[in-house]
């Protein structure tokens, strides 16, 4: 991995909350009513292959685990709403032979506000 | 729902439980898009070093953000949510979500939750999510 990438911002996508994709979404946990929150990755994962593709940043995915997300919801997100997807690497260390990257995403409403902000912690495990 | 004013530190949240299915993970990557074949292909989560395929961090957080946004009264409800994935989840186990209110800001009408996710293997409780966040406003 890169790590002089990081601040990098990517080109938008544009996510649509999709009525039938966030009710398939509730029933795999058992929520009854509403966009569960963790949702919102969905969206994220509209710009995450441009991200994984990225040769610049040069990371392995077959070497990178999950390593944690945060959300910080400024107001729910609406079924059928369209959203931008704005996600730049926010900052790259390196930790015991793993190297650490958080991509921040912020999902833009109509009115141009911010919805929601998700942070993912992406660890790319070091060459054994 | 509860109210803010009824809501006490160290109030306990109903805990959540569930059993994990390859069908429940097949789902969460239909659904979801995320297809990394270390949620579905076992040769793939063996070469990396489990016994077999792994539950995404994502679907446990998401059990998680289920437990929280049923005491809360709906996912609206959540203003914020952050958990570390530090364990992995395998087939055929059972993760229990849980929660605990940290603080409680009348004021602003939330309640800060520490909130986490167990798991019991080989005698021991093992923690997919631990020292997890959320964020909840709650009725005046």
């Amino acid at each position: 991995m890169n790590a002089s990438v990081a601040g990098k911002v990517y080109p938008e996508a544009t996510f649509v909350v999709e009525p039938e994709r966030v009710a398939a979404f509730r029933s795999v946990f058992d929520e009854t009513h509403g966009v569960p929150s963790t949702f919102a990755t969905a969206a994220e994962f509209a710009v995450m292959p441009m991200i994984a593709g990225d040769p610049e940043l040069d990371l392995d995915f077959t070497r990178v685990l999950h390593g944690g997300q945060e959300y910080s919801f400024h107001r729910p997100l609406e079924a059928s709403e369209t959203l931008i997807v704005r996600s730049r690497i926010g900052s790259i260390r390196s930790v015991g032979g793993n190297a650490i990257l958080t991509i921040v995403t912020e999902l833009v409403d109509a009115s141009g506000d911010v919805a929601c902000t998700a942070r993912s912690t992406l660890i790319e495990r070091g060459e054994r | 729902m509860p109210s803010v004013r009824d809501v006490a530190v160290r109030h306990d949240l109903p805990p959540l439980a569930r059993v994990v299915t390859r069908e429940d993970v097949k789902a969460y990557a239909d659904v979801s898009g995320d297809v990394n074949p270390l949620h579905q292909d076992d040769d793939v989560a063996r070469a990396a070093g489990f016994p077999g395929i792994v539950a995404h961090g994502m679907f446990t957080m998401g059990h998680l953000a289920a437990c929280v946004s049923r005491w809360a009264g709906g996912p609206e409800r959540i203003s914020r949510l952050s958990a570390q994935f530090r364990a992995p989840v395998f087939m055929g186990e059972q993760i229990v979500a849980g929660g605990r209110v940290k603080a409680v800001d009348v004021e602003r009408g939330v309640a800060l939750l520490e909130c986490w996710v167990s798991v019991e293997r080989d005698g021991a409780t093992g923690w997919p999510i631990k020292r997890g966040e959320a964020e909840v406003r709650l009725d005046p």
